[in-house]
């Protein structure tokens, strides 16, 4: 595959499609948690009015360069990483920049934007941003180990690094799913999900109660626009990867917009049912749990 | 030929004509006795011509023109030139150097010293056993005459503690004559060998178990040697010199060997082992002194020892053994005179008080020489002697000889290094520096000996087989810097850059791909390195000589095609490396370490080769495909131990965070960017001649995948929780090398792309994020980055140095980390092993958190008072750093430029399993990667958002850090408000189980076991000349016990 200029207005158009129906189904999800509380919960449009309302703000700072460019990196790294991976398969439209690198990219690009925001957020001197990052920084070493386990699994068992190829060989009947054919991997991978989507029970990064967001801290107006937006994208661009890793891929949009919705709703499940572990306690339950589900479908596959 | 017998008259005669001049004109008196002495020396210095250029065989002098056994005769050959030579040179040199002393007690002291000198060569030169007695009785009278030279008290006692070891030692001698000539009619030693076969039957053993045990004693062998030390101790040092050089060193250890031609092969083990036994318990006794000259006389003991053992080989060793015995006897004399010289000038006794010598570069160079001399470095006799001996003793599998040796040699190197760290390091008291005698006299006979020694080292070079060391062109470079240390820092450090570059571009055409690389980082990335060197001002003494030595090491070992050059390369190294790291301000304990657990390594490296060899000189390193079956492993085993002591593996790393965080800003990447690579090299070197190795059923190449797998995983995790900038660093660097380790023990063509990935990038990124971190703390004057913080707007071009480093270390896209994790991913795709694996995808993010740490606590968060008119580091410092981000961003985009031509030339050995280099893309048999598109796509994407920032946010205003609410409260202080401190302290509670530090304690223990042990045994000298006499009466009994009685 070779890059063409058509790509472009391409991509910025699948990107237009993820951001309005990320922020949909945000505002969905948000509801489905008030009504699990009892509470009636925000418009389905809400969304969109706090996006505008930010982008629209003047009155703003900056800490230094740094913090500038925080925001930058956090929403590059969520459209990159939803660019760098093939959006619905078979579709030369949706195909996006994938050409420049397998899955291997994708999974170590995720770190771009974490690293960039957590730059920026240390720039800004606040000490619950800083204590955000460290939670943030311990949590994930461990959260992401379980996945990366499980994509080694499944890279031995089709014998390819290429998403593509792994959602090709995944077509032909649900059972050919890798959720059917490696499902220790698909298990380790899933609850690693759980550790990536800032949801109770491993939400202690942002704690709203003991250090008011956390690495967002001092990020307002069109800053915390941008990162409201990457709130937006980023989840469903890690969700693209799930989904063509473990559970066939899409072939079409209605299919693309069910399956993201299922996984993520596995994850706002165990949420709104478990309370917050503390840093120590996640790192322990990922290793305990996970990643011994992760070595035995690498072992076994 | 000038008769021997002139040698004897003269010492003699003018030794009883002193006398006529009384103590009224001591000054004549002592002109005669140096002059009679230079015409010893001068008869000496005749046959020296005689036998080397004009290779004159040996030649028999008799004393009463009869042929023996009706008269004594003298005889002179090479072996006794040498000795003789080095007994009146030692005689004369100590006599210019007691002069104070001789002028003080009078003509009395210079006859005896006369006579001292005579008995000496008499005992080289007679062939007679009575004769012989006679002149070990002058000798011991002599000795105890010259011991009242000293000014200490104790001196008295030593030499009455002398006389009744000497009343045993010649009971036993006259003894075994009177046997001995019952048994077979002569008194002369050569008529005895004749009849050895009967002789050593019946009585006639027991009289040759007499004379021998009588004259071993002289040699001070473990443990009946207690007398010994006193003497050594308390002696004046002038005369310690000659004892330790003349009478120990050539008098009884060639008396012995004229005694083993009576013995035969039978006695060969017994002094073999006797030997061993005084090198290794020796060096081990002398761990735990404090006294300097007690010191010495342990390691003289050590080192006659090691003489004994090799005169114990002489049935394997043949042509060779004048060689190696010679190397190590002269080198033991040369050195050993030359450090109690030394000990001369300085007024206390503690090893400690050697610190007044720091002011004294010369007298530096000439302690290093001594001791490199003793520890059998390269480039003096004992190495080449060391190697041969080891090569041989290899060959007919006399293992346990060889590990014995190695393991004294060890010992010997630690605590002759621990002293010289001693020197540069300790605290100097004024009032002692003020004592330190410096005659010029005495400096001149220091000085003599420095030459000798260096002398010394170009003709064993010379004499060996193999290239002299002295010639090699990088040597010289690193050793003119010496001669050039008076010039100011810039112009050595152009000096050193231009040759260094030259050198690289002169040897370019003879380097294959992958020596290439190495040499790319070794001579050209130490040329970077230095250019932070500018900032240096004054004239740095020490520094190049120490620095170019390392990368001379360096240039050698990557050009080196059999196992010496290999070898000698790899001690040069080390030794350039230790005296690098030494410079630190607090590096004494860990430059220590560093140089054991180096040194180590290298006998490991040794045995290896000498083992692979079995006898063949040159062994060249591709022969090392060829060892065969049942040693091929073990070897292996040897090599490979050897090389991972250098790249820190886990277990054998814990010198490494010391000696590079406490090394100076431009050395920590010197020792860390670039010499970690030479552990790699070898690895490399290994693997590819050997391949995998079976031992016991378990393939070692696994074992080593496991072992890179646990450093990558711990270095990274120890590096999470280090307060120290540089020590963060440092641990690091354990984890980066055992990605690479790991990447060689894939054993495939992937993994070995990864490991040369990890090779560029590490040299790359460690070097830069050194000197960052070092021009930081020029400025802050803390390592500890809790003291740091918010340093961005002050240091914005180390912070973008700092920033561009940890995204390539961490592997995030699109920097050239990445690449070496892409790699990592299609590497172990085609390994059958998976359980190591595992680690190092944990590790892999654990690498963020440390490198967060260092960024955010140094360069963000909030600045402190103290800091608010700091500026940016030295232009000097900053300097390579930007050419290392330039190399970084070109190396991220184009990594083929160095990878293709390896991947091609790796081929061969991995039945092409490499990656396609098709235009921008890579390929894999499972994945690709365009580095290119990347940069571009996420260039693209990042300037995009930025200018829409910039457009909706065009109104921003500036704010100071502190500027923030803080639980609705403002701030009390920065450093207060500074979140750094144990910044992983949730993480701690999960994961710091982990990092307790076992092998630290292991190896803690170990010292401790060593040291105890030395502690226990040397209290066994006690101190009583009676006990000594019951210990001595012991050792015979237990010898004979052994090897006669049953």
């Amino acid at each position: 595959m070779q890059f063409e200029w058509i790509q472009i207005p391409y991509a910025l158009l699948n990107l237009f499609i993820i951001i309005n129906f990320g922020l949909l189904m945000n505002a969905f999800v948000a509801k489905i948690g008030a009504r699990v509380g009892r509470r009636h919960g925000i418009p389905i449009y809400q969304n969109y009015l706090d996006l505008i309302k930010n982008y629209g703000l003047r009155s703003s700072i900056t800490h230094g360069v740094m913090f500038y460019l925080g925001p930058v990196f956090r929403l590059s790294g969520g459209v990159g990483l939803l660019l760098f991976v093939p959006t619905i398969y078979g579709s030369d439209m949706f195909s996006n920049f994938s050409f420049s690198g397998d899955l291997i990219l994708a999974l170590y690009f995720i770190f771009f934007g974490t690293l960039g925001m957590a730059l920026g957020a240390a720039e800004s001197g606040h000490p619950h941003a800083a204590m955000g990052v460290s939670r943030g920084l311990s949590q994930v070493t461990m959260a992401e180990l379980p996945l990366a386990l499980a994509v080694f699994s499944i890279a031995l068992q089709y014998q390819t690094l290429s998403v593509t190829e792994i959602v090709a060989a995944q077509q032909g009947g649900f059972l050919n799913w890798t959720l059917f054919t490696n499902p220790l991997a698909v298990a380790a991978a899933m609850l690693s999900f759980l550790g990536s989507v800032m949801r109770p029970p491993f939400d202690v990064v942002l704690a709203p109660q003991e250090i008011p967001i956390g690495p967002p801290t001092e990020y307002h107006s069109s800053y915390l626009a941008l990162m409201q937006t990457n709130r937006v994208i980023y989840p469903i661009a890690k969700m693209v990867i799930f989904m063509s890793l473990f559970f066939g891929g899409a072939t079409s949009w209605p299919v693309f917009f069910l399956k993201i919705f299922l996984i993520y709703m596995f994850a706002v499940f165990i949420g709104v049912v478990f309370p917050r572990f503390r840093v120590e306690q996640s790192i322990r339950w990922f290793l305990i749990w996970a990643v011994p589900l992760g070595i035995l479908s690498v072992l076994l596959v | 030929m000038v008769n021997a017998l002139f040698i004897i008259i003269i010492g003699l005669g003018t030794a009883f004509l002193l006398g006529l001049l009384g103590n009224t004109r001591r000054n004549i008196a002592y002109v005669f006795m140096l002059f009679a002495l230079t015409a010893m020396a001068w008869i000496a210095h005749s046959w020296l011509w005689i036998f080397t250029i004009d290779a004159h065989s040996r030649v028999d002098m008799f004393t009463a023109g009869t042929a023996p056994p009706f008269a004594i005769n003298l005889r002179v050959g090479i072996v006794e030139t040498v000795l003789v030579l080095l007994v009146i040179m030692s005689g004369l040199l100590s006599a210019v150097y007691m002069k104070d002393a001789l002028l003080r007690l009078g003509y009395k002291s210079m006859s005896v010293l006369l006579v001292f000198v005579m008995a000496l060569c008499g005992i080289i030169l007679t062939r007679d056993v009575f004769n012989l007695f006679v002149f070990f009785e002058l000798a011991v009278i002599a000795t105890a005459g010259l011991l009242l030279l000293s000014d200490d008290k104790r001196a008295l006692a030593a030499g009455f503690k002398y006389l009744i070891i000497s009343q045993l030692v010649s009971m036993f001698l006259l003894l075994g004559i009177i046997f001995a000539y019952h048994a077979t009619g002569t008194l002369n030693i050569d008529g005895m060998a004749e009849q050895s076969p009967e002789m050593l039957k019946g009585i006639g053993s027991l009289a040759f178990f007499f004379m021998f045990m009588a004259i071993l004693t002289e040699a001070k062998p473990f443990p009946a040697n207690g007398w010994a030390l006193d003497i050594y101790e308390s002696a004046h040092p002038g005369f310690s010199a000659m004892f330790s050089a003349g009478m120990a060193g050539a008098a009884s250890v060639y008396a012995v060997d004229k005694l083993l031609l009576i013995g035969g092969q039978e006695w060969l083990p017994v002094v073999t082992v006797i030997g061993l036994l005084s090198f290794v318990a020796a060096n081990l006794l002398a761990l735990v002194q404090t006294n300097d000259r007690r010191t010495l006389g342990y390691s003289s003991i050590g080192q006659v020892g090691l003489i004994l053992a090799v005169m114990g080989q002489q049935d394997i060793l043949g042509e060779h053994y004048l060689f190696i015995a010679g190397g190590i006897l002269l080198s033991h004399a040369v050195a050993k005179a030359g450090l109690y010289w030394i000990s001369g000038l300085i007024q206390k006794r503690q090893l400690t008080d050697w610190s007044v010598l720091r002011g004294q570069p010369l007298l530096i160079f000439a302690f290093v020489s001594f001791i490199g001399m003793l520890s059998g470095l390269p480039p003096f006799p004992s190495f080449y002697a060391k190697w041969d001996l080891v090569m041989m003793l290899a060959s007919v599998d006399r293992l346990w000889i060889l590990g014995f040796i190695l393991l004294g040699s060890l010992l010997e190197a630690s605590y002759l290094f621990r002293w010289f760290g001693y020197i540069l390091k300790r605290d100097i008291i004024k009032e002692d520096a003020q004592h330190l005698s410096l005659a010029s006299y005495k400096l001149i006979v220091i000085f003599i000996a420095v030459v000798i020694a260096w002398g010394l080292a170009y003709l064993w070079g010379e004499l060996s087989s193999y290239n002299n060391l002295l010639l090699a062109i990088p040597i010289l470079f690193a050793l003119s810097f010496l001669l050039l240390d008076f010039l100011p820092t810039w112009i050595k450090n152009t000096l050193a850059i231009a040759g260094m570059v030259a050198y690289f571009f002169i040897a370019y055409p003879s380097y294959n791909p992958l020596e290439l690389i190495y040499a790319i980082i070794f001579l050209l990335g130490g040329a970077v390195i230095l250019l932070a060197s500018y900032y240096e001002k004054g004239r740095r003494v020490g520094f190049y000589p120490s620095a170019m030595l390392m990368f001379a090491g360096l240039t050698l070992l990557v050009m080196a095609e059999n196992s010496f050059q290999f070898f000698a390369a790899w001690e040069f190294l080390t030794i350039g490396s230790y005296f690098l790291i030494l410079r630190g301000k607090y590096s004494e304990p860990h430059a220590l370490l560093y140089l054991i657990f180096s040194l180590a390594g290298a006998y490991l490296i040794l045995s290896g080769f000498a083992l692979a060899a079995q006898g063949m000189i040159p062994f060249s390193l591709e022969s090392l495909s060829q060892v065969a079956q049942p040693i091929a492993p073990w070897v292996f085993l040897l090599l490979a131990i050897g090389f991972m002591t250098k790249t820190a593996v886990i277990g054998l790393h814990i010198w490494l965070p010391g000696a590079h965080a406490e090394a100076e800003t431009d050395v920590s990447p010197m020792v860390s960017g670039i010499l970690l690579k030479a552990g790699l090299f070898g690895l490399m070197i290994l693997l590819m001649n050997m391949g995998k190795q079976q031992l016991y059923g378990v393939e070692l190449t696994y074992i080593m995948l496991w072992l890179g797998a646990l450093s990558a995983f711990l270095g990274n995790l120890m590096a999470v929780f280090q307060e120290d900038a540089k020590r963060l660093l440092a641990y690091s660097s354990i984890g980066q090398m055992g990605y690479a380790l790991f990447g060689l023990a894939l054993m495939n063509q992937l993994g070995w792309l990864m490991a040369l990935m990890f090779v560029i990038n590490h040299y790359i990124y460690k070097s830069m994020l050194f000197l960052s971190v070092g021009g930081v703390a020029k400025r802050t004057g803390t390592r500890q980055m809790y003291q740091m913080g918010g340093l961005i707007a002050m240091m914005p071009l180390s912070f973008i140095a700092v920033l561009i480093g940890i995204i390539a270390v961490s592997g995030v896209p699109p920097l050239s980390g990445f690449g070496g994790r892409w790699i990592f991913y299609n590497a172990i795709m085609a390994s059958e092993y998976r359980l190591p694996m595992m680690l190092i995808f944990i590790s892999g993010p654990i690498a963020f958190l440390y490198l967060f740490r260092l960024i955010h606590t140094i360069f963000l968060g909030q600045l402190k008072d103290e800091h608010r008119k700091i500026k940016e580091a030295p232009f000097w410092i900053i300097l390579p750093q930007m050419i290392y981000v330039t190399a970084l961003l070109a190396f991220a985009v184009v990594p083929g430029m160095a990878l293709h031509r390896v991947d091609n030339y790796l081929n061969p050995f991995f039945a092409g399993q490499g990656l396609n280099w098709d235009g921008w893309t890579i390929t894999s048999n499972y994945g690709y990667w365009s580095p290119v598109p990347i940069m571009i796509v996420i260039a693209v994407i990042f300037a995009t958002l930025f200018m829409w920032l910039l457009f909706v946010n065009r109104k921003a205003q500036k704010v100071k850090q502190f500027n923030i609410v803080y639980s609705a409260e403002r701030p009390y202080r920065p450093e207060t408000t500074h979140f750094a401190w144990n910044f992983f302290a949730p993480y701690r509670k999960a994961m710091g189980f982990l990092i307790q530090p076992f092998v630290t304690r292991f190896w803690e223990t170990f010292a401790d076991l060593l040291h105890t042990l030395a502690d226990i045994v040397r209290r066994f000298y006690t101190g009583n000349g009676q006990t000594y006499a019951v210990q001595l009466l012991a050792f015979i009994i237990v010898i004979y016990l052994f090897k006669v009685g049953y």
